[in-house]
């Protein structure tokens, strides 16, 4: 961050806020040509989860668009199916969604501009999940520094609101879908996640990441409990990963 | 799901509110404060990143080992073997990722309507 506070004129310079609109279309209509229908397929399958849950349609829409992390959504409808303890519930949730902070830290830093206002980031933050993440991560370097933050709006926007919709479709679908396929919308978050990751790998840190995820995980499941299994994973494994990345870039 | 008389269709937004939305969103606003002042090419981030690839990967292991709703009604073979099916796709058809993810779902169906039409 800058000591001295450039003058608003200075910041406004490089963003031409013209183009703004545009660039927001462009972002939403990359999401449109394919990512945003994996994710709003995978909150169909929320949906229904929702539905046989004894939620009202407005909860199960409203959680898509509040909470924006399929997992957790499914730990909250399938909690409350199941009769799950509210508070112990709603530490589940926090923990799953503890992914949240370092994808959120790793991408703002692309997306914001200059002197941003944190309100917008804010806002920025809460469009943060695997897709616009993952593909977030992929696409922004590419663009002109002012042109990303409405490119992200566009493109994680556009992947919300077709998921909304598609949540809304899954909750009045459950009973018609036949149970093999309910499971197989249920999938697509896992598949999804793991196909994304291993198509953005590049460097061997990456690679590093995704061996010791998944390979350590029912590991920490019994060393550091249910509840604090993503914790200890996440600062164990990533250290490792970033570690093997390190000796990787040297050599 | 069981409500509390006195808040009556309100309940399930409350719960929504408080279960739901609060502890999952407090990571990304708390990520906004930790965030400032850092730059896109800080040494840190690569770091981050790596917790965050982590995690994801982490995430992922425990949707298939203890699934919700009717995944939990497919046995553990299928979904690993599915994963790998798509894995398998994404490889041969070009590293397309849409190719992965549909092979990788038709393999699970196929296999969770054997499942299901052998137990029957």
């Amino acid at each position: 961050m800058a000591l001295v506070p450039a003058p608003r004129s200075a910041i406004n310079a490089g963003v031409s806020s013209r183009s703004d609109p545009l660039v927001f279309w462009r972002g939403a209509r990359d999401a449109l040509a394919l990512p945003a229908w994996i994710v709003g397929l995978s909150l169909l399958g929320v949906g229904s989860l929702a539905r046989d849950a004894g939620a009202p349609a407005g909860m199960a829409v409203l959680s898509t668009v509040l909470m924006w992390a399929a997992p957790a959504q499914v730990l909250l409808f399938g909690g409350l199916l199941g009769g799950a303890a509210l508070p112990a519930l709603a530490v589940a949730i926090c923990v799953s969604s503890l992914r949240f902070l370092p994808m959120t830290m790793s991408i703002l830093p692309l997306v914001r501009r200059p002197g941003q206002r944190w309100p917008v980031q804010v806002a920025a933050a809460h469009f943060v999940a695997v897709t616009a993440w993952v593909e977030g991560m992929r696409r922004l370097p590419n663009l002109p520094v002012g042109e990303r933050m409405p490119y992200f709006f566009g493109f994680a926007g556009a992947c919300m609101a077709l998921s909304a919709v598609l949540t809304l479709a899954g909750y009045q679908l459950v009973g018609v879908l036949p149970i093999a396929l309910g499971a197989g919308l249920l999938m697509l978050t896992p598949l999804f996640f793991t196909v994304a990751l291993v198509a953005s790998a590049r460097a061997r840190q990456d690679w590093a990441a995704i061996s010791l995820g998944f390979a350590l995980e029912p590991v920490a499941a019994v060393v550091a409990g249910r509840d604090f299994d993503l914790l200890a994973l996440g600062l164990v494994g990533g250290t490792a990963a970033y570690l093997a990345g390190r000796v990787g870039r040297r050599a | 799901m069981s409500g509390d008389a006195a808040l009556g269709p309100w309940w399930p937004y409350l719960v929504l509110v408080l279960v739901g939305f609060l502890p999952n969103e407090i990571w990304r606003v708390l990520a906004v404060a930790l965030s400032r002042g850092l730059d896109e090419n800080a040494e840190i981030l690569t770091w981050v990143r790596a917790v965050a690839t982590t995690l994801l990967a982490g995430v992922v292991a425990k949707l298939l080992l203890s699934p919700g709703g009717a995944l939990a009604a497919v046995p553990l073979a299928a979904r690993v073997g599915s994963l790998g099916v798509g894995l398998a796709g994404f490889y041969v058809l070009r590293r397309s990722v849409i190719a992965g993810v549909l092979l990788g779902e038709a393999a699970l169906v196929a296999l969770a309507w054997w499942a299901r039409a052998g137990a029957a």
